[in-house]
C-alpha cells in the first residue's frame, strides 16, 4: 500500500513540522485553514510561509518577515501557514512540497538556503507562485525574487560615518565575504568618500565560505573592532548578523560609535548597549513580504527579479536616539538623490 | 667518566632549548618589525587580543590533555563546551557571571562523565564515542536552548539573552599601568626600539587589562602541571595512560583514574565553553564555538602531550587568528618573518645536519622570493594562516612528537 504509506509520511511531516514552528515561536502563530478549505473559499488566498532555519523567534530575519505576513493578515485578510525546517535544514524541499501541495498560494521561501531546494520544487506546481527572499539566482516562470540593494543603506550609512567621524579612521566589520555581503562595503565605501573622499576605511570579513562561522562569531566581530578602535576609528559599521554584538561591544568599551544593521538594532539590542549605535542600515523584509502578498492577493501576481531600495522603502536608515543630529538633512539629500537616480550606489568594492 | 653532578635548573636542555628558541623567534620578529615598519607584529594590542582569542582553545588543550593523559582519546571536547556554553549562559543569565562559569563546568563534567561512562565502563571505541558526543551536544544544546531561552527579551531558539554582570580585567601595576600607576612597559613600547620595545609590547600585551577568568586559566595550566607530574596521582593517572596493565599489576585503580581523568577534561572544556559566553561576549549563539575543541586538540599535538606546550600551540592559533582579524594586511609580512626565521634554523643546523640545512635555506629563499614579488596574502590563505602554521609545525617536528603509549585503548582487567 504506497499510497497509504505516502499519506501517512506527509500527516506526520506535517505535524511535525507544525509542532516545530509552534516550538520555534512560543505556540504563538495561528495555523491557516485546512488544505480543502483553502481552496474552497475562493477569492481569498492562503499564503504558505517557510522559514529560514532558526524559525520564528530570532528576532531579526525570520522576524522581520513574520511581521509583514501578521501585517497581511491584519489588512489583507489573508490566512497563513507558517513552517520551520528542522535545525539541521535538511527537510527545507519537503516543507516547500507539503506548502504547494496543499493548496498554499503563494509559497514564500525566506532566504538563500531554500535556492537548490526551491529549483527542485517549483517546476512541479506551475500553478502556484513561489516567492523566494534574498536570492536571485533561480530564474523560473513561477518564482519571484526579492532582494534587497542594501548598498544604498549602506552608502547613507556610509556618508553618516563620515560625518559624525572627528578621526577620519572609520570601520567595517562583515561576516562572511560573499557577494552579497560587499554589496554592504561597497556602499559604504562609497557613501563615505563622498563626504570625505580621504577617508580611512578599515575593512574585516570574519569568516570566508564555506565557513559561515563568520554570522556567529561575537567574540572575533568583538576583537576585530577593538583593533579598529585601537588604531584611530571612532565608528565601525557592521554586517555580521549575529555576530555584530562583539562590535557593540567593543564599541561600549572604547566609548565610541558603532552602526547595526537588519533591524533598528538601537532598539532591539537591549539597554545596556543602545547606546553607542549611531543609526542602522535597516532591510523592511515586512515591506517587501506586504507588497509581495498585497499583489497576489489581487490577483496580480509579479513574477522575476524584484528589488527593493530606498525607492520602494525597502532599505533605510534610522534616526531612532537622534544621535545624527546635524547630519541628517545632509544624510536626507544623498537619499533624495539615490532615489532621483543622481547617484548610483556600486555594488562590488572598487 | 664525568661525575653525575645534576645540572642547576637553568641549564638543563628542556629549560635551555625553549628559552633560545624563544630568543630566536623575539631577534626575527624584532627584524621584520624594524624592516617592514610593521609595528602591530609585536604590539600589545595584537598580544592582547592573542591572549583573549588563545584561552579558550588553550583550555580546550588542556582538557584534552587530561583525558589523553590517563589513555582517553577525547574527540568530545568540541561537543563538552557547546554544552557547556549553553548551560554557562543559561545560569550566567539566571543568577550572574560567575554562576555561569560555574555551570559551564557543571555542564562540562556532565558530558565528560558520559564520554567516561561509555568508554571505560563499557569499553567502546572512544573516538566513535567522541564523534557521538559532539553530534549529541548540538541536539541537546538547541533543545536545552529552545527549552530555556524562548520567549525571554533578546532571545530566541539560537541566542540566549545577555548573561548578567561582566568578569573584571586586571593590569599589572607600574609595569602595564595598574591602579593609576606609570605605564613603562607602554612607554617603552612607544619608543620602537629594536628588540626592546618588541619584548615591552609582548609583555604588556599579556600584563594589561587581562581577564581575571584568563588569570584562573593559567591558574589552572599550573595546577595541571603540579598535579599530573608532581603527585602521586599524577603518576598513577599517567601510568593508566602509558601502560595500564603494568599499573593495575602495581595496585593503581586504572578505571578510576581514567574516570577522573575524564571527568577533569570534561570540566576544562566546559569551562572553555563558558569563556566564551562570559568573557569572549555575553551570550549563548548555536555555532558559536567553531571547531575550537578540535583546534585545541591539535594544540595539544602540537605541544607534544604537555602543557607549555600546548600552550604554545594555543598562543601561536590566538596570534595568527588576531593578526588576521585586527591587521590582516601584516599576515603579507609573517611570509618575511618565516624565511627569516628558516634561514637562522639553517645557520643553526649546518654543522650537524647540513643537508636539512640546505632545504631550510632553500626554502627560506622561495618564501623571500614569495614575499618580494607579491604585494599582499590572497585573503583565503590569510584565514588559512593558523592551519597552515599548525601543518608546518607538525610537519616540522612530527619525529619528536610522543603520544601515552595507550590512548585510545580500552582497558579490561585480565583481558588481552
Amino acid at each position: 500500500m504506497p499510497r497509504l504509506f505516502a499519506a501517512r509520511l506527509l500527516t506526520t511531516c506535517l505535524t511535525l513540522s507544525v509542532v516545530a514552528a509552534c516550538g520555534a515561536t512560543g505556540g504563538g502563530t495561528t495555523a491557516g485553514p485546512a488544505s480543502g478549505e483553502s481552496r474552497a473559499g475562493a477569492g481569498k488566498i492562503t499564503v504558505g510561509v517557510a522559514y529560514s532555519r532558526g524559525g520564528r523567534g530570532d528576532k531579526s530575519f525570520n522576524d522581520s518577515v513574520g511581521a509583514g505576513v501578521d501585517q497581511a493578515k491584519a489588512k489583507l485578510g489573508v490566512s497563513a501557514k507558517e513552517l520551520s525546517p528542522n535545525a539541521a535544514g535538511s527537510d527545507l524541499e519537503e516543507v516547500l512540497r507539503l506548502l504547494a501541495e496543499t493548496g498554499h498560494n503563494p509559497v514564500l521561501a525566506v532566504g538563500f538556503f531554500y535556492a537548490q531546494p526551491l529549483a527542485k520544487v517549483a517546476p512541479a506546481f506551475p500553478h502556484t507562485q513561489f516567492v523566494i527572499i534574498d536570492d536571485a539566482t533561480v530564474k523560473l516562470p513561477n518564482v519571484t525574487n526579492v532582494t534587497f540593494r542594501e548598498e544604498q543603506a549602506s552608502y547613507l550609512v556610509g556618508a553618516a560615518a563620515a560625518l559624525k567621524s572627528s578621526t577620519g579612521r572609520i570601520g567595517f566589520v562583515g561576516g562572511v565575504q560573499t557577494p552579497p555581503q560587499e554589496k554592504f562595503i561597497a556602499g559604504y565605501t562609497a557613501g563615505a568618500r563622498k563626504i570625505k573622499p580621504g577617508i580611512h576605511i578599515s575593512s574585516v570579513f570574519l569568516s570566508q565560505p564555506p565557513d559561515f562561522s563568520g554570522f556567529s562569531s561575537p567574540d572575533k566581530a568583538q576583537e576585530a573592532a577593538r583593533g579598529m578602535y585601537d588604531d584611530g576609528a571612532d565608528i565601525v559599521y557592521h554586517a555580521a548578523g549575529a555576530s555584530g554584538l562583539g562590535v557593540f561591544q567593543a564599541a561600549k568599551a572604547a566609548g565610541k560609535w558603532a552602526i547595526g544593521v537588519d533591524v533598528d538594532q538601537r532598539k532591539t539590542v537591549g539597554q545596556g548597549l543602545a547606546d553607542v549605535i549611531l543609526t542602522s542600515a535597516t532591510k523592511q523584509l515586512d515591506v517587501a513580504v506586504l507588497r509581495i502578498i498585497q499583489d497576489a492577493a489581487a490577483g496580480k501576481p509579479v513574477y522575476g527579479l524584484q528589488e527593493f531600495g530606498l525607492k520602494e522603502g525597502g532599505v533605510g536608515y534610522t534616526t531612532t536616539g537622534g544621535e545624527l543630529g546635524d547630519a541628517e538633512p545632509r544624510i536626507e539629500e544623498l537619499r533624495k538623490q539615490i532615489i532621483a537616480g543622481e547617484i548610483t550606489v556600486p555594488v562590488s568594492p572598487s | 667518566m664525568r661525575a653525575a653532578t645534576p645540572r642547576p635548573w637553568w641549564r638543563r636542555p628542556h629549560v635551555v632549548g625553549p628559552v633560545l628558541a624563544v630568543v630566536a623567534v623575539l631577534l626575527a620578529v624584532s627584524m621584520v618589525r624594524t624592516l617592514t615598519g610593521t609595528e602591530a607584529l609585536t604590539g600589545s594590542g595584537v598580544v592582547g587580543a592573542t591572549l583573549r582569542l588563545a584561552v579558550p582553545i588553550g583550555l580546550a588543550g588542556l582538557s584534552g590533555l587530561w583525558s589523553e593523559r590517563a589513555g582517553v582519546a577525547n574527540l568530545g571536547i568540541e561537543g563538552m563546551m557547546i554544552i557547556g556554553t549553553v548551560c554557562g549562559a543559561w545560569a550566567g543569565y539566571a543568577y550572574g557571571v560567575w554562576a555561569g562559569v560555574l555551570a559551564g563546568v557543571v555542564g562540562g563534567v556532565l558530558a565528560g562523565l558520559l564520554h567516561a561512562v561509555v568508554t571505560v565502563t563499557f569499553g567502546v571505541d572512544q573516538v566513535v564515542c567522541g564523534v557521538a558526543v559532539n553530534i549529541l551536544a548540538v541536539g541537546v544544546a538547541r533543545f536545552l536552548c529552545v527549552v530555556a531561552f524562548n520567549g525571554l527579551p533578546g532571545a530566541g531558539a539560537t541566542q540566549s539573552p545577555p548573561v548578567r554582570g561582566t568578569i573584571g580585567t586586571i593590569s599589572l601595576p607600574v609595569l602595564a599601568g595598574g591602579w593609576g600607576t606609570p605605564d613603562l612597559l607602554g612607554r617603552l613600547e612607544q619608543t620602537h626600539w629594536f628588540l626592546l620595545s618588541d619584548a615591552g609590547g609582548i609583555l604588556r600585551g599579556f600584563l594589561h587589562d587581562v581577564s581575571w577568568f584568563t588569570v584562573v586559566a593559567v591558574a589552572l595550566v599550573l595546577g595541571s602541571v603540579l598535579v599530573l607530574w608532581h603527585t602521586a596521582f599524577g603518576l598513577r593517572l599517567r601510568a593508566a595512560g602509558e601502560h595500564p596493565a603494568a599499573a593495575d599489576s602495581l595496585g593503581v585503580p586504572v578505571q578510576r583514574m581514567r574516570y577522573w581523568a575524564v571527568l577533569v577534561s570534561g570540566g576544562l572544556a566546559g569551562l572553555a565553553g563558558s569563556y566564551l559566553v562570559t568573557v569572549a561576549s555575553n551570550v549563548y549563539r548555536e555555532g558559536q564555538t567553531g571547531g575550537r575543541g578540535f583546534i585545541g586538540l591539535a594544540a595539544m599535538i602540537f605541544g607534544n602531550w604537555r602543557p607549555a606546550g600546548t600552550v604554545g600551540g594555543a598562543l601561536l592559533f590566538g596570534y595568527a587568528d588576531a593578526l588576521q582579524l585586527r591587521q590582516s594586511t601584516a599576515v603579507h609580512v609573517l611570509i618575511l618573518l618565516a624565511a627569516v626565521l628558516l634561514w637562522m634554523a639553517a645557520i643553526v643546523g649546518l654543522r650537524r645536519r647540513p643537508r636539512l640545512s640546505g632545504v631550510m635555506a632553500l626554502l627560506g629563499m622561495t618564501a623571500f622570493a614569495v614575499f618580494q614579488t607579491t604585494d599582499a596574502v590572497p585573503t583565503q590563505l590569510v584565514y588559512a594562516t593558523p592551519y597552515l602554521a599548525t601543518l608546518l609545525v607538525l610537519v616540522t617536528t612530527a619525529q619528536r612528537l610522543r603520544m601515552p603509549a595507550y590512548v585510545g585503548v580500552p582497558y579490561r582487567r585480565g583481558g588481552a
